[in-house]
């Protein structure tokens, strides 16, 4: 299953936390570090930017038309 | 004729008659208002009936005063009072001391039969409950198409993110078809894989809201796999979908606020996110370089070369003492030669010759201490204080002192 946006978010939380504590070796960090800006990155363009009609349904459940 | 009576009087019997039935004293009846009248007194005044019979009802202001909804025709009552006869008028009445909406008592009894039952095959228990989603792509909307409810929602769900996919499936909420069409549109809706669902209608009187009470709509929410909003009526509305929903919202809008999250705090959440991960690297970064400079001040520390240093030093103040030891050494020697040279002075010859004596050798140097070593015609050498003189021995004397 793909990665939500909650779990991108926990997970950055987590990395964060680390790095902020110093103690992981320099090698780790820039991992850390480079982890979490792919997640950035793909939490940014998770979110889909396109303005969507509403879709509204028919009473078998089709859709029957799209409306603002 | 047995007797003749008053009006009064036989109204008072009457009156009387009533008084002492156990019925009459406390009877609730059941019937429509009509002709209802409130009079400035606060009394209350107005006829019951139903499609046979009419009831004169009268309800005193004290009385009226704790009467929660007011009084309207048409509006289906029971009333709870005493009949008796008001006897100035040959009348016979209800006096209310209750009035309850006969509709509502039903239905409210209903309700809570409804819930309790629910309650008891754990309908509401929170391990049922899913999680709303933060993060709501596409919802699901069941509600009617026309209202205010479904545009409170479009209107909010679209404020807070205006990238949201909704899907309306337009049901009715009232009516007696409306729990099929609200489980209809609650088990459609859970097919679509959507992140939540709000279920709900405008506000309204009890049996407006019913369908939400009902057992279809009840086992279609807690069926659904799909996380499901309530919003029924209003903040005091409660209906049994409201506790076996995954949440609770007091209103449609509400519904949507907690459905959908705010697209610029999660904007701003990513780059925060950002941020902070640069912070993150500088600080492990600048950790490292002060840790790079502790360890340089430690060899610094412990470099050889200062032990060279140290050692040298050591050295220096080993060879100073030893030249200050030795110093001593010397002027010890010195003035114990001084000592000596004093006293040699003492005892020196020369110190003799220099008050007048004189120093007789022979010629071999030996030096000549008494007359015994001498010979008549011997030379000798005398040494005096400015010089010496040769002279020969022409006489010898023994055990004569010098001075005769």
């Amino acid at each position: 299953m793909a990665k939500t946006l909650e779990d991108n978010f926990e997970r950055l939380e987590e990395i964060i936390k680390t790095m902020e504590k110093g103690n992981a070796s320099l090698d780790e960090s820039f991992k850390m570090f480079q982890e979490g800006m792919k997640l950035v990155e793909s939490c940014n363009s998770s979110l889909d930017k396109v303005e969507k009609q509403i879709i509204v349904l028919g009473n078998n459940g089709e859709q029957e038309d799209e409306w603002f | 004729m047995a007797g003749v009576y008053t009006v009064k009087q036989v109204n008072s019997y009457i009156k009387n008659m009533f008084k002492q039935d156990f019925v009459l004293n406390s009877v609730s009846i059941k019937g429509e208002i009509s002709n209802c009248k409130y009079h400035s007194s606060g009394h209350i005044y107005f006829t019951l009936k139903d499609n046979d019979a009419i009831l004169s009802v009268i309800m005193f202001s004290s009385q009226a005063a704790k009467l929660g909804f007011k009084l309207t025709d048409g509006m289906a009552v029971v009333a709870n009072g005493r009949i008796d006869v008001y006897d100035a008028a040959g009348k016979y009445q209800l006096y209310a001391n209750t009035i309850t909406k006969e509709g509502i008592g039903d239905l409210y009894k209903k309700y809570e039969e409804l819930k309790n039952t629910y309650e008891e095959m754990g309908y509401f228990v929170k391990e049922y409950k899913r999680p709303i989603p933060k993060i709501t792509k596409r919802l699901g909307i069941v509600t009617s198409k026309t209202g205010a409810a479904v545009q409170d929602i479009i209107n909010i769900s679209t404020r807070r993110n205006p990238y949201i996919q909704l899907i309306l499936y337009p049901a009715l909420v009232q009516g007696e078809q409306a729990k099929y069409s609200v489980a209809k549109g609650i088990a459609t809706l859970d097919e679509y894989g959507l992140d939540c669902i709000i279920v709900g209608r405008g506000g309204g009187s009890i049996e407006d809201l019913w369908a939400f009470n009902e057992p279809e709509v009840i086992e279609a929410i807690f069926n659904a796999k799909t996380p499901i909003i309530s919003a029924v009526g209003h903040e005091t509305d409660f209906t049994i979908a409201d506790f076996v929903s995954d949440l609770r919202a007091p209103t449609p809008s509400a519904a949507a606020e907690l459905a959908v999250c705010n697209m610029d705090d999660l904007f701003n959440a990513i780059e925060d996110y950002r941020n902070r991960l640069f912070r993150a690297v500088n600080l492990c970064i600048n950790f490292k370089r002060d840790q790079i400079e502790r360890y340089k001040l430690r060899l610094d520390y412990l470099n050889p070369v200062n032990q060279v240093y140290e050692k040298r030093q050591r050295l220096m103040n080993i060879e100073d003492k030893l030249a200050m030891l030795m110093k001593n050494e010397i002027v010890r020697y010195r003035n114990r030669l001084n000592l000596n040279i004093s006293r040699l002075d003492g005892v020196s010859p020369l110190k003799k010759l220099n008050q007048g004596f004189g120093f007789i050798e022979d010629m071999d140097n030996n030096h000549i201490v008494e007359v015994g070593q001498l010979n008549i015609g011997q030379d000798v050498i005398t040494y005096l204080k400015d010089g010496s003189y040769k002279s020969k021995i022409t006489e010898i004397n023994y055990g004569k002192d010098i001075r005769g």
